[in-house]
């Protein structure tokens, strides 16, 4: 690949969201516009923004990649990542919009009138958002080291600076339009390239079918018990992570809440289809790079070698541009989200306090990611998912739906899915890949049971801390915000 | 209108603001009361028979496409038939489980509201 090329997308890009970021600046005039756009947003461009916040490197880079080393089973990764939305729309969606928090901390803490309940909240949260940051990172550093040539560290860093300038300059004010505008440049970026492979190879479908079915590694295929693990990680993760609440709130009500969350689920639909083509078209005409350990470059390699010349020089960079746009929108959700949490939390609220939240919002995780190797990028997020479904899920879930959730069921259950699936995660990696049981590799599928039960029973040997607004909380969350009679 | 510095959530701006007189007669009397815990009992039923509903499906499509006779073999177009269902076949089941949910609950939503209307 040309590395000026390479290097014009990731300008173009950081420059488009920059300026996006700034125009906003101007509607930008009270509290309510800063945080949920003052409800004025429709729910196309409010769906859009969730698509474009949620899409990230393991969306963009990673599902291929993994398709391409592991066929039929990474099939369910992308299911997973959108039927997560389902769960958030059937559970979460609506009673969340009318909880009026701004992030997962403030919910727990007005459900169960607990000071302490938001500390550990907030902890976790500030834990599942350095997590997810980091394969973002490391996202960065491969596109760079493939598209332009420079070593790895210059992609990570990048990544931090444009964010960290946006975030610290207020150029995220106007994050709805940036994250919507992400979106459709993410589709663009993976839409026009795949299409364009199509049509030049239409044609040779029968030798494309043995393809697929062959196994470009040794890779061994992944068991009943693995699938339903990650489903279980990706189906209840989601709905924990804590960029995802705060881009609910830009709806009036929890009606919209719900039919935004009904186009977030058409949007992902349509995107998921061409990393699965890539992947597809991957494992048929470019085997060799699961062989050679590059399976995440996929989609920034196959323009390249399935077109070339010109015409393959600028899908590159159009693939090139859509991946920074995955990095950059997803970093700077998690990184405002962070940085609310931590100067809320730790540093008083104040805006210097805000700043130096967000430097360490996005610094931390860089130094996570030059200590630790890139895995499969999808598999890494899929780490992550299993950690939230253990305990940002349970809290959740259980605070809004059940009345007899007690400060104390909470911060047992949510300590125990931490203690054991962080574990899980740090043994099998320190056993390596391919040594650890699969049961510590996949752990979700224990782990957020015994978060949910530990949860509720505490709760229940603890039923004198039920919090005693427990019925105002309730119908607040559940009843509609208008009389309905005049909607008939 | 002014302008003002905003730094973090504030767990102030969470209070809330007055509430419509419905949900204020929803809050304090005990029929209001039988009434919002039935909405929440039906919300959650709803939502739990659709995600089971789902469930199923996919579990339906995972066992066909491991135990189904003359599966392995079967393409369309040249595709063979487990990418093409797990790969294209299930987001148009969550997008139809997802349409669906919304009709009930607005339902289960326009039903609470009569009844909390016509006391």
């Amino acid at each position: 690949m040309n590395p000026a090329v390479g290097l014009a997308a990731f300008v173009a890009v950081s420059l488009a969201t920059a300026a996006i970021g700034f125009y906003g600046l101007r509607i930008s005039r009270t509290t309510s516009d800063f945080y949920v756009a003052s409800r004025t947003v429709p729910p196309w461009w409010n769906a859009s923004a969730i698509g474009g916040e949620y899409l990230s490197a393991a969306s963009f880079l990673g599902v291929a990649g993994l398709i391409l080393l592991s066929g039929t089973d990474a099939l369910w990764f992308p299911v997973g990542y959108t039927a997560g939305y389902l769960m958030l729309l059937l559970f979460v969606a609506a009673p969340l919009r009318r909880s009026g928090a701004y992030t997962i901390p403030d919910f727990t803490e007005a459900r169960l009138e607990s000071k302490a309940v938001r500390r550990v909240t907030s902890l976790v949260v500030v834990a599942v958002g350095w997590l997810y940051i980091v394969p973002q990172l490391h996202g960065a550093a491969l596109t760079i080291r493939i598209s332009t040539g420079l070593p790895s560290w210059v992609g990570s860093v990048a990544v931090v600076v444009v964010v960290c300038l946006t975030v610290v300059a207020g150029g995220m004010r106007s994050i709805t339009f940036v994250q919507a505008f992400q979106y459709w440049l993410k589709l663009t970026a993976l839409a026009v390239p795949v299409v364009f492979l199509l049509l030049v190879l239409a044609g040779g479908q029968t030798e494309a079918a043995a393809g697929l079915e062959a196994n470009p590694t040794q890779l061994p295929a992944a068991g009943p018990y693995q699938n339903i693990s990650l489903m279980v990680a990706l189906l209840f993760g989601t709905l924990g992570l804590p960029h995802v609440l705060v881009r609910f709130y830009t709806n009036p009500d929890g009606q919209s809440a719900r039919r935004t969350t009904l186009i977030v689920l058409g949007l992902l639909s349509v995107f998921y289809l061409f990393p699965t083509i890539s992947g597809a078209l991957g494992r048929v005409f470019a085997p060799e790079l699961a062989r050679s350990g590059q399976a995440d470059a996929l989609v920034l390699l196959l323009p390249g070698r399935l077109v070339g010349g010109t015409a393959g020089e600028l899908l590159s960079a159009l693939v090139v541009a859509g991946a920074f746009a995955a990095f950059l929108s997803t970093t700077s959700g998690l990184v405002v989200s962070l940085a609310g949490v931590i100067s809320q939390d730790v540093l008083g609220g104040s805006v210097r306090g805000f700043r130096l939240a967000a430097l360490l919002a996005a610094v931390v995780p860089l130094g996570f990611a030059f200590l630790t190797d890139s895995l499969a990028l999808a598999a890494s997020v899929g780490l992550v998912f299993a950690f939230t479904a253990s305990t940002i899920c349970p809290v959740l879930l259980l605070g809004i739906w059940w009345r007899g959730l007690s400060d104390a069921g909470a911060i047992a259950g949510m300590a125990t899915g931490a203690v054991l699936c962080g574990g899980a995660m740090v043994s099998s990696a320190l056993l390596g890949p391919g040594n650890s049981p699969v049961w510590l590799a996949q752990p979700a599928a224990w782990t957020v049971p015994a978060a949910f039960a530990v949860m509720v029973l505490v709760s229940r040997a603890t039923r004198k801390r039920v919090p005693r607004n427990v019925v105002r909380v309730m119908t607040r969350l559940h009843v509609p915000e208008r009389p309905v009679a005049t909607e008939r | 209108m002014t302008r003002v510095r905003v730094t973090a959530p504030r767990s102030s701006a969470a209070a809330p603001a007055r509430l419509p007189y419905s949900r204020e007669l929803a809050e304090n009397s005990d029929v209001g009361q039988v009434f919002v815990r039935s909405l929440i009992r039906s919300q959650l039923r709803l939502g739990l028979v659709v995600a089971c509903g789902f469930l199923v499906i996919v579990a339906a499509f995972a066992l066909v496409l491991a135990f189904g006779p003359g599966v392995a073999g079967t393409r369309i177009l040249g595709i063979p038939l487990d990418w093409l269902l797990i790969g294209a076949g299930i987001y148009p089941v969550i997008g139809l489980s997802a349409w669906l949910y919304n009709r009930a609950a607005a339902r289960n939503e326009a039903r609470y509201c009569d009844l909390a209307e016509d006391r």
